[in-house]
């Protein structure tokens, strides 16, 4: 990741983190009310072992209960934390999504010319679903890694300063750990991650392409090249997580070294007390001694806890790159909201105006100085060599790009001044490979005109010759087309869009690339 | 289930030994902790009691849970890893031999990207999975002994409740979670496709006004998988609540015991030392919730993968080597992809002579590519027979015959590589000369010559680096290399606009003399040089003038 991507991941990051932050909040609080039951508890263990060490008896049932009501306390604590970050991730996902449905809407299909179709889809998908982790447990656990071990300080403090020392000192132990061991935990983690994220992709690539491979015959030396690619990405990362665990272990030693220490120190002085006053007065620090052992867990848990989430940060990057990627037509998208004049007459005449266009200021024009127009019947086909720019003059018209120079009319108006959408209602379309959505034969047909009627549809399915293969069809109109449901081939999927243009053909001018004409003619010549 | 873990754990045979190891330095790891803890508190209150002790012990322990936590991260990833590369090979090579190659051919990416995720769920199976229940195995005996050597009545009710919070409690949510995942995985596979739906429709969703509804689809298939989330999650937050009760409850017991109620007797020393041991053998149980829900679903991805995996339909491995060149003869066959489907083929019957160049036309869904399927035996007919050089190509070894046919098609992938590897397949005997001669042949050597890194140049993911006749043809040199003597050419330059078509179906015309060709098209250009062609339309074959 280069400098400049890295100040954009942490832009990216502090600004959907805030609001996200304000979410988290009650999950915090929660944590430091359980911080304190949990020294509470210790306090009341402590109290009660100390008191059973002067005498044996049912004295301590008060203290006992007392432990076992602020236990049922903390776990009401437990669950409303993991039941409210649960829910803020939720909250978070739901905001982050919309605002990217908002921006990809608002490119809309310039930006299907920069990136693939699949790409957009995982970062509305999966590249947000991923960040539950982020939102619902690396911002707590960021938010609370200082606070609540300084909690418990103070209170082992309080009750016993010599621990708490040894508290402190054995904590420092762990930045200072993490800085000798590069990021420590957290450079493994994530080295660990794009390990697999490398592995991962290079598998996703080999089986895609299993076909190519099986009928080449080259199936062993695949399974070979994958098996020695495995194996080096794990030689390599292993390299890194030797030094990476010692920070792992800094925590481990931290907290084992805190114990030892707490014994044997306190243990001294309650030692040489029991030499100078043997067996007769209880030892005057046991029960301070004990609070603190209590709370050595607790103190180092939120280190633990942090080192733990930080994989869910790594999940924070990717996408933070991703969005990057498609926010660059953010401010095309904003200039088209600006201008609303709704008009709803039918377009009659197209006219073009000594159009240009070329893809950037230093790129070649690709056509300059068009000038055509398209009366209302007439039919205008447009036929070129490959790269001469047919289909981008159409999605000139359609407003999908603007052009570099040159005015496109519709009925005397500039386009320029219209927004994407309305352009889009006076026209009618049929790319060259044509999208079917997920759902019915039914509702793709309805899709340009959800409020066409029986006789219309019958008309379009006579017209478009869909009756041609409608019959194939386990459930006819009801069969399910798209994703995931029955395959229709490129062919057939234009015609079941030609509802929209067919419906609408009345008073239309029609211009036609030269690569629809493997459209049948409609039958009927509506 | 078990079936199915039972044949991934076979193919992690050759890691058993490290696997093994890195699951008892775990073991180690754990047993030394609760040493610590268990010596801490006896150690503390001995003191107390002004008992002396030695505290060699403490220490010794102390180290070993430090250095044996490190040793097993470092052999647990180790052999983590090992293992995760040995089940993606098997799971490729099985794929390979099986009926997915079909797959492959007709294009199901979406099924391969699913299958792909499911191997990636299996490589929980080893640390997220094992790990903890081998904890468990070994906390539950530790506590019950340990607590049982001072009272039994006690080591059996703590045995009780840690059972309660380590495997009852979890394995109940997970059960209660688990008739939320049909929900949950039914409402991800919507919202992704909802999501595709509008990604690849960006353009028809302007065009006809539609991208209020498609967004509104994708909103509430989302708010339908949040609501099972958040259901699921209150699930599993209600768990790691009640088994940290039990751990509580267990904690109060042992107080209660030390108080000396009901006829408890248990040492002032070991009372502590147990507070301390069942504080600690309870300390991670909040999370095994989680972990039993992952495993529930690392065992549904372990039946699909090896349902899949097992999926083998090559038919006999053991048949005769193809003889080198021949005519193809198609009789009388019939073939459907789908038994509920139509025949796409019905009682074909055709010859190509050897050497002959022929066409079959026909409009899209007629089923012209299933004819390529069948010959390279992905596929399987319904009736009839298929012969090569006077063998059934049902009796033949299916390498061979592959050895026999090149294939070009739109569905050709470019491997995200570079393009000596794209050319190469993993072959090592091949000198450059060679690959250079057939880019020669396939006229895009000048362009890669003229790329930065010659024939190191990186393709891109699905060749996205190169236009789409530039991949056509690393494609076609890949497939002249291979020196068949009958190519099939699916639909070779289907995708590619009419200029780039021609320029490639005019270098196909000059690379592909001497070869058996059979071209596949939905219509013909002019340009090919042909012997015959066929349309065909409703399963059936018909002579084209030509």
């Amino acid at each position: 990741m280069s400098g400049v991507d890295k100040k954009l991941v942490r832009a990216w990051v502090r600004q959907q983190s805030g609001p996200a932050r304000r979410a988290v909040l009650p999950v915090v609080m929660l944590g430091c009310l359980g911080t304190l039951i949990g020294i509470a508890q210790a306090w009341c263990l402590a109290s009660v072992i100390g008191s059973l060490l002067q005498t044996r008896g049912l004295q301590v049932l008060g203290l006992i209960a007392e432990f076992a009501a602020l236990a049922f306390c903390r776990a009401l604590c437990l669950y409303f934390q993991e039941s409210l970050a649960a829910r803020a991730g939720i909250v978070a996902r739901e905001r982050l999504r919309r605002s990217v449905l908002d921006t990809v809407i608002g490119i809309g299909p310039a930006l299907l010319r920069r990136q693939h179709s699949a790409e957009i889809a995982a970062l509305l998908v999966d590249r947000i679903e991923v960040l539950d982790g982020y939102f619902a447990r690396w911002l707590p656990a960021s938010m609370t890694w200082m606070l609540f071990p300084l909690v418990v300080l103070v209170a082992v403090f309080v009750v016993n300063p010599r621990s708490a020392l040894i508290l402190a000192v054995c904590g420092m132990l762990v930045p200072v750990a993490q800085a000798v061991f590069g990021i420590g935990a957290a450079l493994a983690s994530r080295n660990q991650f794009l390990a697999m994220v490398r592995l991962q992709a290079r598998f996703l690539d080999r089986i895609r392409g299993i076909a190519t491979i099986v009928l080449s015959n080259a199936t062993d030396r695949e399974a070979q090249a994958l098996s020695s690619a495995a194996d080096d990405l794990r030689r390599r990362t292993m390299k890194i997580l030797r030094i990476a665990f010692f920070s792992s272990a800094a925590i481990d030693m931290a907290m084992v070294a805190a114990i030892i220490l707490v014994v044997l120190t306190q243990g001294h002085f309650v030692h040489l007390d029991a030499f100078s006053m043997p067996n007769i007065y209880p030892a005057p620090h046991f029960t301070e001694t004990l609070f603190a052992l209590f709370l050595v867990p607790e103190f180092f848990a939120p280190f633990r806890g942090l080192a733990l989430a930080y994989q869910d940060r790594a999940h924070a990057a990717g996408a933070a790159e991703a969005m990057g990627n498609i926010g660059d037509g953010e401010q095309r998208a904003g200039e088209e909201t600006s201008e609303t004049p709704e008009q709803i007459d039918p377009v009659a005449t197209i006219e073009a105006r000594s159009l240009s266009y070329r893809w950037n200021d230093t790129a070649p024009w690709i056509f300059e100085d068009l000038d055509f127009s398209v009366g209302p019947g007439e039919v205008l086909v447009l036929d070129g060599p490959s790269g001469s720019g047919k289909s981008t003059l159409i999605e000139l018209l359609l407003g999908f790009v603007r052009p570099s120079s040159g005015r496109i009319l519709f009925n005397e108006q500039d386009i320029a001044t219209m927004r994407g959408r309305d352009i889009a209602r006076h026209l009618a379309w049929i790319g060259q490979k044509p999208v079917l959505f997920a759902g019915t034969l039914r509702d793709n047909l309805l899709f340009a005109r959800p409020d066409a009627d029986k006789e219309t549809l019958d008309n379009v399915i006579a017209a478009a010759s869909i009756d041609d293969f409608l019959k194939d069809l386990p459930l006819g109109l009801d069969t399910q087309i798209g994703e995931g449901g029955f395959g229709l081939s490129g062919g057939q999927a234009q015609r079941v869009l030609l509802l929209a243009p067919i419906s609408r053909m009345r008073r239309f001018s029609c211009l036609m690339s030269q690569r629809l004409i493997s459209i049948p003619r409609p039958k009927t010549g509506s | 289930m078990t079936l199915a873990l039972g044949r991934i754990l076979g193919v992690w045979r050759p890691f058993y030994v490290r696997l093994a190891t890195g699951l008892l330095l775990s073991a180690l790891a754990l047993l030394s902790g609760l040493a610590l803890m268990w010596n801490a508190g006896v150690g503390v209150s001995a003191l107390a009691l002004g008992t002396g002790l030695a505290f060699g012990l403490l220490r010794g322990f102390g180290a070993a849970r430090i250095v044996l936590r490190y040793a097993e991260r470092l052999f647990a990833h180790d052999a983590m890893f090992r293992a995760l590369a040995a089940l993606r090979v098997w799971f490729f090579r099985h794929l390979a031999k099986g009926a997915a190659a079909g797959l492959g051919f007709r294009r199901a990416g979406d099924l391969m990207n699913r299958l792909v995720g499911d191997v990636e769920m299996l490589d929980n199976l080893y640390l997220r999975i094992a790990m903890p229940v081998l904890g468990i195995l070994i906390s539950l005996p530790v506590l019950a002994l340990v607590a049982g050597y001072e009272d039994w009545r006690l080591g059996m009710i703590l045995g009780v409740l840690f059972l309660l919070a380590a495997c009852i409690v979890p394995l109940a949510a997970a059960r209660m979670a688990s008739r939320r995942s049909g929900a949950i995985l039914h409402a991800e596979a919507s919202l992704r496709v909802a999501a595709l739906d509008l990604a690849t429709g960006l353009r028809e969703a302007r065009a006809f006004s539609g991208e209020a509804r498609l967004a509104e689809r994708i909103i509430s298939e989302e708010s339908r998988l949040h609501q099972a989330q958040l259901v699921q999650a209150r699930a599993m937050a209600g768990a790691g609540a009640m088994s940290y009760l039990c751990g509580q409850a267990a904690l109060v017991l042992v107080l209660l015991a030390l108080t000396g109620i009901a006829g408890f007797s248990l040492s002032f020393l070991s009372g502590v030392a147990l507070v301390f041991l069942t504080g600690t053998v309870f300390e991670s149980v909040g999370t095994l919730a989680r972990t039993s829900v992952l495993a529930s679903q690392v065992g549904q991805a372990a039946r699909r993968v090896v349902g899949v995996a097992d999926q083998d339909q090559s038919s006999g491995a053991a048949g005769c080597a193809a003889p080198e060149a021949g005519d193809i003869v198609l009789r009388d066959v019939t073939f459907r992809w789908e038994s509920a489907r139509a025949a796409v083929l019905h009682r074909l019957n055709m010859t190509v002579h050897a050497g002959e160049h022929v066409a079959l036309i026909g409009p899209s869904g007629a089923g012209k590519s299933s004819l390529a399927a069948l010959l390279l035996k992905v596929a399987v007919p319904e009736s009839g027979d298929i012969l090569f050089g006077g063998h059934s190509i049902s009796t033949l070894d299916t390498d061979s015959l592959r050895a026999r046919i090149g294939w070009l098609s739109q569905a050709t992938h470019l491997f995200s590589d570079t393009i000596r590897n794209n050319l190469l397949l993993g072959q090592e005997n091949i000198p450059e000369s060679r690959l250079w001669e057939a880019l020669e042949r396939a006229e895009i050597a000048e362009t890669v010559q003229a790329l930065p890194d010659g024939l190191d140049s990186w393709v891109g993911e699905g060749g996205a680096r190169l236009s789409g006749g530039q991949g056509r043809r690393i494609a076609l040199a890949r497939t002249l290399l291979q020196e068949t003597p009958i190519v099939i050419l699916d639909e070779p330059a289907s995708g590619l606009d009419s200029a780039t078509e021609r320029s490639f179906l005019e270098t196909l015309g000059r690379t592909m003399q001497g070869r058996t060709v059979i071209l596949i098209a939905h219509r013909l250009t002019g340009i090919e040089s042909l012997d015959r062609a066929w349309r065909l339309e409703n399963g059936e074959l018909h002579p084209l003038p030509l």
